[in-house]
């Protein structure tokens, strides 16, 4: 039926591009002041506090509110924001940051040292979901002087730069202390109605439907922000968010909501553009593969697994030809880590092999032995993966089971319970290997919690190079440690890397600088402009 | 009737509503926390937390706590009116529900009264004229619209009205690119209303149609229709004032029972067209497994189903003078 609806949404789309082809070509000018930019939200943010949460649609919107001390560039390396410049001592463990003097929070006070002190002490490390797994490591988080804050570390941690200018992994965001102090981080109005110093000014919040931004006219940056207004509309159907992005009522797609089967369409279209940039999360498409299944706790049936799947036939049909095919368990866009030599070739003879030198021989019916494989529902590409991984274990004598469940029932399934032969997860890998990839495969990472090492997947030579590489400050040697810990993942297989999800933002025409960096989707509109 | 017997037979239906209602939310209590999934997850989104936090977020919760715990709690609180806070927005449920119940209120209203005029509007016609090629183009559509799912049905409606003729807005009830004050933004919430309303009043439609039909068949082959028509009275007094008000009532049955489901079937209209109601904060806190706004709108739906079914009586007793309320 959805494909119904799509001919028809088609035919239709056809129809309008004739009718409207007659768009003046794009003429760069500098930008300008004026306009509203609106922004698509799949689901309604949970809050508007940084330091509660890791929810995508938060962000969206709190990244237009706040500074955070670093952003990053398309290096994914750290560039100024709140901070001006930094320095990071020869040992490694401790950072000082000297922050800019002019920035003043939206109701006229000055942001100096201690609200960033505030922020990372008493809302960040106490509240936000991630700090458990850098905040141990810090000895120390504090305002030298007015001006100057500095963080002391237990031992080095190579990444804490990047880690921190990404602000969904750190939730790094300065928050004022003036407003959060004596009251309880959970439940502060402010929560619902933050005061930032970013480029926008918090509005309104129509509950269910939108929340609106409006131009900070005392930002701190000369000549930002170039919007009047950024409106954040809630769309939770996938269907109609696209048909009101043709329509022009709204003007922002991030990568997570653009529908790959239109983009094609829509690259023709001269009313839309694709952003393609830089991708900080580096996410990757997996299968994961439970260690501890009777057959699948055998190496060479894992390995078989990965030469029976055709993973181009994955990215051509699932994703139409949209993505690349994962070749590693870093993403392709780490570029600096990445690499793809110990990747697997489709190969559905020596898969046979190898399962028949397991001791899994082909029966009579043609099978060897079953499994189930689980998929959430709502991202219809690992459905259509999951088919077609199907029908290649088939070919090699595996007969699979799909399943789908909703996204809390399958975490259950997968993360708490265990109860999984094979399942559909899309990981991070960025935007350093450290902050994402570390904690899904180590041994101490088997536990009962989502989007850990539900696999069951041990092997104490990776575990030695994840508890070490992190130290290293000679990038070449971090460099050749992660080529070690890729071989040892892609041998042991815990889980098989499929496709590289594509970053891929629709944006309509009109505007221009909407997406700059490699964190677009969630990233401040500060330098967005309408062009006229 | 006298006054007086109808507010004690209101007053007798809405004390039995009581135990009913407590029922009802031990049913419920017991359905979603049956469910598999854990709120907790939302709460982390998708990172890795450690398991401290975990029992952190657990404590805050009362989570932590054995499941009978919670119920007496949960109890405890609706006695005092309180649904409770919000896990994931961490705010009062009540607040969150009040907030939304305006946008439902005016999709459902105008869709019930549309559907319900239409339906009776069009069943009354097809009855005086059975098998005629406007019944069957009434029965047609009606089918058609019985059949529909609504998710579907709003699709369409949307390509063809959004899309293709640029008539209506697709999403959302306000317009953000240019927002209007006043008469301005009624207008404007008017215009957002249309498709969604339109949508969600085809099924109902359909139902209430075809009951009229049937109804209005049976009421005009009786009797005391013919004694009219031999008296000479004019046919549409034979209709409207004869034979209507006695089809009617099994209609005004169906409309009040209709309020429950269509407050369930407002879920799908309100996510296909961005609706900022109840049914998109059902949908969303199943997602996220928040179980207080699950409880607390289950709990206000209740409350809303059985008022609706008291009134449904009391128009019964007002339109219908054989119904003696003791």
């Amino acid at each position: 039926m959805t494909a119904c609806i799509r001919a028809l949404a088609l035919t239709f789309a056809v129809l309008a591009a004739l009718a409207a082809d007659i768009s003046p070509a794009g003429s760069q000018s500098a930008p300008k002041r004026g306009g509203s930019l609106i922004i698509a939200l799949e689901n309604e943010p949970s809050s508007l506090a940084p330091h509660l949460t890791t929810d995508t649609p938060t962000f969206m919107v709190v990244d237009n509110i706040y500074n955070a001390l670093v952003l990053l560039d398309e290096n994914l390396q750290p560039k100024p924001d709140l901070a001006q410049s930094w320095t990071v001592s020869p040992d490694g463990r401790v950072y000082t940051f000297e922050l800019v003097r002019n920035a003043k929070w939206h109701d006229g006070k000055p942001v100096t040292a201690a609200d960033v002190e505030f922020t990372f002490n008493e809302l960040i490390a106490r509240n936000h979901p991630r700090a458990g797994t850098w905040w141990p490591n810090v000895e120390s988080a504090k305002a030298t002087d007015t001006y100057t804050f500095e963080f002391r570390l237990k031992e080095p941690y190579v990444p804490f730069l990047t880690m921190l200018g990404s602000v969904l992994s750190s939730s790094a965001l300065i928050m004022p202390k003036h407003i959060y102090e004596g009251k309880d981080a959970k439940t502060n109005s402010a929560n619902q109605a933050p005061i930032g110093s970013g480029p926008f000014k918090f509005v309104r919040w129509q509950r269910g439907s939108f929340i609106e931004l409006a131009r900070n006219d005392q930002y701190w940056k000369p000549d930002k922000p170039y919007l009047d207004r950024v409106v954040l509309q809630v769309m939770p159907d996938a269907a109609a968010r696209f048909l009101a992005f043709e329509r022009g009522e709204v003007d922002f797609l991030h990568w997570y909501i653009v529908p790959y089967d239109q983009l094609a369409k829509l690259r023709k279209d001269k009313r839309f553009d694709l952003v393609e940039k830089g991708d900080a999360a580096a996410t990757n498409g997996l299968l994961l593969i439970n260690h501890r299944h009777a057959a699948l706790k055998d190496q060479k049936v894992r390995q078989a697994l990965a030469y029976a799947i055709n993973r181009e036939i994955i990215s051509e049909k699932a994703l139409f030809g949209e993505s690349k095919v994962a070749r590693s368990h870093v993403s392709s866009n780490v570029r600096w880590a990445f690499t793809p030599e110990f990747d697997y070739k489709f190969d559905p003879a020596l898969a046979n092999k190898l399962l028949d030198e397991a001791g899994f021989p082909k029966a009579g019916d043609g099978k060897r032995f079953a499994l189930r494989l689980f998929w959430a529902a709502g991202r219809d590409y690992e459905g259509r993966g999951a088919e077609i991984i199907k029908d290649n274990l088939r070919d090699v004598g595996i007969d699979v089971t799909v399943q789908t469940f909703d996204r809390p029932s399958f975490t259950d399934r997968v993360y708490r319970q265990w109860d999984f032969d094979l399942a559909m997860q899309l990981f991070t890998t960025g935007p350093d290997p450290t902050i994402s990839v570390n904690a899904r495969y180590h041994t101490k990472q088997i536990l009962k919690v989502p989007f850990v090492n539900a696999m069951g997947y041990s092997n104490p030579a990776t575990d030695a190079l994840f508890d070490n590489e992190f130290k290293e400050s000679n990038t070449a040697k971090r460099k050749e440690m992660w080529r070690d810990i890729q071989k040892q993942l892609m041998t042991d297989l815990p889980a098989l890397p499929l496709f590289e999800l594509p970053p891929i933002h629709a944006v309509s025409a009109k505007f221009k600088d909407v997406v700059t960096g490699p964190q677009g989707y969630i990233e401040g509109r500060e330098s967005a402009y309408e062009a006229r | 009737m006298p006054a007086t017997s109808l507010l004690i037979y209101v007053g007798g239906r809405l004390v039995q509503a009581v135990p009913i209602l407590f029922i009802i939310i031990l049913i419920n209590f017991g359905l979603i926390h049956a469910a598999p999934g854990d709120p907790v997850d939302f709460l982390i989104g998708a990172t890795e937390a450690t398991p401290e936090y975990i029992e952190s977020l657990r404590r805050e919760f009362g989570l932590d706590q054995p499941l009978w715990v919670q119920l007496v709690t949960y109890l405890g609180k609706i006695a005092q009116f309180d649904l409770g806070y919000s896990l994931r927005f961490r705010e009062p449920v009540l607040s969150l529900i009040l907030g939304r119940m305006p946008a439902t209120l005016l999709l459902m209203g105008t869709a019930l009264l549309l559907s319900s005029l239409v339906g009776v509007l069009l069943g009354v016609i097809a009855a005086r004229r059975p098998y005629s090629a406007g019944d069957y183009a009434a029965t047609f559509v009606s089918l058609a619209g019985y059949s529909m799912p609504v998710f579907w049905l709003g699709q369409i409606m949307l390509i063809v009205f959004a899309l293709q003729l640029a008539w209506f807005p697709t999403q959302g009830m306000y317009s953000l690119r240019a927002p209007s004050q006043g008469w301005g933004r009624v207008l404007d919430a008017a215009h957002h209303l249309v498709l969604p309303a339109l949508t969600y009043s085809f099924y109902h439609l359909a139902l209430i149609y075809r009951l009229t039909r049937v109804k209005m068949q049976e009421v005009m082959a009786l009797d005391f229709v013919t004694t009219a028509r031999a008296k000479g009275v004019a046919e549409g007094r034979v209709i409207y004032r004869h034979a209507l008000p006695n089809a009617i009532l099994p209609v005004v049955t169906v409309v009040g029972l209709n309020f429950g489901f269509m407050l369930a079937g407002s879920v799908l209209t309100e996510t296909v067209f961005a609706w900022p109601g109840m049914g998109r904060l059902l949908y969303e806190a199943i997602g996220a497994r928040d179980y207080p706004v699950l409880m607390g709108l289950f709990t206000v739906l209740s409350v809303m189903v059985i008022c609706a079914n008291v009134v449904t009586d009391v128009v019964y007793a007002l339109i219908d003078p054989r119904v003696v309320y003791r």
